[in-house]
């Protein structure tokens, strides 16, 4: 069977220095994969290949079977791929409909006079976003009301109005409380539940584990591993992501500080 | 690596630590809860707990010229109590015509600033292109003599300034630095270019049309641009019934579709509902009527109560046919209630009194107080701010200490400007509002505790402020502002009466109704139609009684046509199309713009493009209404454009502003120029009120944006 979109053996480089080696993923509709890692793991440079911002130096981009390489990012977007930036996301003191709308608007009228089709936008904003469980009582509202996680869910149901077949969340709850993470995780069962394949970026297994069904482990650009979710469990993510040992002797040194103070 | 985290490890090791302690945390609810965060659909409510409904009032409380639009009415209102004859349709005609420039930039100025970017050349842009057409008319051609004919010159300088405008764009764009250094340089470009231009091909400075070797066209464009009509004969004395009619029909359909935007609207409508409109209507109208044709103050108030009572009968009837009852809510009073409600109380029998007591038909234009007491309180004042910095400075007081003496320094200054009619004006009008503020907070705080004391309390509003009307009207020495006074008065009770009323009978929305929300919004803007042209006929026309002493010729320039125009059409642009919200989206976050497919840089270059237009065109009115331009003209002007975008609610960080508003401001500001010599005030004054004109704006607008990002 042709996954509908997979990675293999995915490298990149910046001159000399290997940003990402070798890195083998593959992403379903309904499914959501979580890419995992720390800081300077590859992350970015990873969902930056999947947006067209920067193009792959090997391996194989394969969506619905076909080899592919973006040009730009509308050439991806154009092909269901859309990404959701943590904080590029919305214009805060625009309303939800204006915002939900950017860039595509609905147009009514003969030129010269074409004008927004507002009653329009209006009703399809309230719907989409009733369809991610968030009841919009004023579409006038600016987004700047909303909390960070709901900001995240205008962005996720535009995305997925508009077509996306592909949802890539850079990061969705790094800025959020452990509430409001909860939150952005429904939103990412939600889009997943409609059908949508789903790529969440996170450094924070605990994030990642109870909605995940496949994840990608990077580590200074190398893979460390892609399983399916019954091939883990969410402690083996953690010392993984960690860098396994790396965390043990943490944890080591930690409780010998830690005594030292009680003493 | 591993020296640097030695140093900050016993900060790290906490951080990490707490962080395990957190994912352990995690997983064990995880476990415990099954698939809790993954597996159970959102649950109303829990998420949108902040995704609160805004009536209609709200929202236009959040619109960025709400606090243009007060500011225009108090300054209207101030110079129409201080000054003879500011309220005519001489010297509104004048006012609109010094706006109609100011306000044509300022109106483009506004677009360009809500999507985030300044145009410091915008004034000197004017002069340049009045210059340009001068230039090519007089000097192009056979040595000095005819230039280029007029329709040539005209379109060549349009294409001149758009060319100006997309070098600032493409400018900003390219070089990524801010917009106010490159239009700087362009701003001192033009300034050399014209002076330049102008010395060297007419060796003076100033660029004047030459009559006798006039080039084809001048009087075809001079229509366009500077048309006139002298109106000798704009007396009508059926002003104020028209007038009558449209502030009622247009009051009357705000009313109503403020109410219908409001409220729940029912499923099943009580059949007694239309009956009762009817009846209300009926005798609403009945009222009317007898009230125009009868005399004498009992029939007056007989007739006039009848006219409030059907309308509210109306109301109510409108509301059983449409509306859901309001559930009632009873529990004890909030203690901070009474305190507002006597303070609402106190502070309106002190507007009364102080109004009674220094009343006087005294017009003098110099100093309330005289010199010497003045000067003192002045010394005060200054000692009273030095000292409060100095406590501020050693730590020993607060930081706002220092306004007590700016508020001592304030009083000499105020007694300085104005006039014993304008300060017992201003006083009254102030203590008033806000006893009349205090009193409607206070009933607010009570509708959560108790909707029918919150009824009450709104009805016991409307008493107090019919007294003070009455009280006013019994004053009456017959100056046209006492009737004028207690009519509005008597008007604002009724809306609150109204208002109290209808919220203690029926439930207010807490959902979305786009259908209401349009239907709504289309009876509204019908009836601010009929109140902006009721308010057009009262200041344009005069009545056969003032016409004996006011009236003259009163020229009437096409320039405010232009005006009309270009702020329509900016409005349209603005808030109905793509490129609209663009402008917001750019201004507002250009990297999520950028993110969704805008395309930030045509939008902006658009935008400059639409300034050095808007340049153009106040260039061609002023080269054909003075058939002269000083190579300095206009320049420095670009400040007065964007105080009054700010005036009118732009924010100087951009994504937030409105056309309506900037329009306002230059209004604003020519009313305060024009005010100013109508009051006989020394003219030299008006940078002192135009700079607190702008502080105070720029206050409401933060608190504006603040609620609209609040609520």
């Amino acid at each position: 069977m042709t996954e509908f979109l997979e990675l293999r053996g995915i490298s990149k480089f910046y001159g000399n220095i290997v940003a990402l080696q070798n890195v083998t993923t593959t992403v379903n509709p309904g499914e959501v994969t979580c890419v995992l890692g720390d800081n300077g793991a590859g992350k970015s440079t990873f969902i930056k290949i999947l947006a067209g911002v920067h193009q792959h130096d090997d391996g194989e981009f394969l969506l619905e079977g076909d080899a592919v390489k973006f040009e730009s990012p509308r050439e991806a977007l154009d092909k269901g791929i859309a990404t959701v930036y943590q904080d590029l996301a919305m214009v805060p003191l625009m309303s939800i409909w204006r915002n939900f709308f950017l860039g595509a608007e609905p147009t009514t009228g003969v030129w010269p006079f074409r004008w927004v089709d507002k009653a329009k936008a209006m009703k399809i904003a309230v719907e989409e976003m009733g369809k991610m469980g968030i009841d919009v009582r004023d579409p006038e509202q600016p987004v700047g009301t909303l909390s960070g996680g709901e900001r995240q869910s205008v962005a996720i149901a535009r995305a997925a109005y508009f077509g996306a077949k592909v949802l890539i969340l850079d990061e969705p709850t790094s800025a959020l409380g452990v509430k409001q993470s909860g939150v952005v995780l429904r939103y990412i069962v939600e889009a997943r539940n409609r059908g949508l394949a789903v790529i969440f970026i996170t450094h924070n297994p605990a994030h990642a584990y109870p909605v995940g069904d496949r994840f990608l482990i990077l580590n200074r650009g190398q893979s460390l591993g892609n399983f399916a979710k019954e091939e883990v469990t969410q402690q083996e993510l953690t010392q993984l992501m960690a860098g396994g040992a790396e965390l043990e002797e943490l944890q080591e040194e930690l409780s010998a500080a830690i005594s030292g103070v009680d003493k | 690596m591993s020296d640097t985290t030695t140093t900050t490890s016993a900060a790290q090791s906490a951080d990490v630590s707490e962080e395990l302690e957190e994912l352990e945390d995690l997983a064990a609810t995880q476990e415990g809860g099954g698939d809790d965060a993954a597996g159970t659909p959102p649950e109303d409510g829990a998420a949108d707990e902040r995704l609160n409904f805004r009536g209609p009032i709200q929202r236009l409380l959040t619109r960025p010229e709400i606090g243009a639009l007060a500011g225009a009415a108090a300054v209207w209102t101030l110079f129409w109590l201080v000054g003879g004859n500011f309220g005519t349709a001489g010297a509104t005609a004048n006012f609109l015509d010094v706006s109609s420039t100011l306000g044509i930039m300022s109106v483009a100025v506004a677009l360009l600033m809500i999507g985030g970017e300044f145009d410091l050349s915008s004034g000197s842009m004017t002069g340049a292109t009045a210059i340009f057409v001068l230039l090519v008319t007089t000097q192009v051609g056979e040595l000095g003599g005819a230039g280029l004919g007029y329709h040539l010159a005209i379109p060549l300088s349009l294409m001149f300034a758009l060319g100006i405008g997309w070098f600032n764009g493409a400018m900003v764009e390219r070089t990524s630095l801010p917009s106010f250094i490159v239009t700087l340089a362009t701003f001192f470009i033009l300034i050399g270019a014209k002076l330049g231009f102008a010395k060297r091909l007419t060796d003076k400075v100033i660029v004047a049309r030459d009559e006798d070797a006039d080039p084809e066209g001048w009087e075809f464009w001079s229509n366009i641009f500077a048309g006139q009509w002298r109106a000798q004969d704009n007396v009508w004395a059926q002003r104020d019934t028209v007038w009558a009619i449209l502030m009622i029909v247009g009051g009357a359909l705000l009313i109503l579709g403020t109410i219908y935007m409001t409220f729940n609207r029912t499923k099943k409508m009580n059949p007694a509902g239309p009956v009762v409109f009817a009846v209300g209507i009926a005798g609403s109208i009945a009222g009317f009527l007898l009230l125009l044709t009868t005399d004498g103050v009992t029939n007056n108030i007989i007739w006039g109560v009848l006219t409030a009572a059907g309308a509210l009968v109306a109301a109510i009837g409108f509301g059983l046919a449409n509306f859901d009852r309001a559930v009632p809510v009873s529990g004890a009073m909030p203690a901070q209630v009474p305190k507002m409600f006597f303070g609402g109380l106190i502070s309106l029998s002190a507007g009364v009194v102080l109004g009674l007591i220094i009343m006087s038909d005294n017009e003098e234009s110099i100093g309330l107080l005289g010199g010497g007491f003045a000067r003192t309180v002045f010394f005060v004042g200054l000692v009273v701010v030095g000292l409060a910095a100095l406590a501020v400075a050693a730590g020993k007081a607060p930081p706002s200490a220092p306004l007590i003496g700016v508020a001592i320094l304030a009083v000499p200054t105020f007694t300085f400007l104005t006039t014993v009619q304008g300060a017992r004006a201003i006083l009254f009008a102030g203590l008033v509002l806000i006893g009349t503020a205090l009193m409607l907070a206070a009933a607010s705080q009570l509708r959560s505790a108790s909707s029918s004391l919150a009824m009450m309390l709104g009805l016991a509003t409307v008493g107090v402020l019919t007294v003070v009307a009455f009280i006013i009207r019994s004053q009456g020495t017959g100056r046209q502002i006492r009737v004028e006074l207690f009519t509005s008065i008597l008007i604002g009770a009724f809306l609150i009466g109204l208002g109290a009323i209808m919220t203690f009978l029926f439930q207010k929305r807490t959902g979305p109704d786009i259908a209401a929300d349009r239907l709504g919004g289309i009876v509204n803007s019908f009836g601010f139609v009929a109140l902006a042209v009721a308010t057009l006929i009262r200041l344009l026309f005069i009545i056969p009684e003032q016409a004996g002493t006011n009236v003259g010729s009163i020229p009437l320039r096409i320039s405010v046509l232009w005006f009309a125009v270009v702020v329509i059409g900016a409005t349209f642009v603005l808030e109905k199309t793509k490129f609209g919200s663009w402008i917001y989206a750019v201004g507002g976050n250009t990297n999520a713009a950028r993110s969704v497919g805008v395309p930030a840089a045509r939008t902006k270059t658009s935008l400059f493009m639409i300034v050095s237009s808007a340049a153009w065109l106040v260039g061609m009115l002023t080269a054909f209404r003075f058939e002269s331009v000083q190579a300095n003209v206009g320049d420095g002007l670009e400040f007065n454009y964007i105080i009054a975008a700010v005036v009118g609610g732009c924010l100087l960080t951009g994504g937030y502003g409105s056309t309506i508003g900037a329009a306002i401001g230059a209004i604003i500001f020519a009313m305060i120029r024009s005010g100013i010599g109508f009051a006989g005030w020394d003219s030299n004054w008006q940078f002192l009120i135009l700079g607190a004109l702008l502080l105070g704006a720029v206050i409401v607008n933060n608190s504006i944006r603040q609620r609209a990002l609040n609520s």
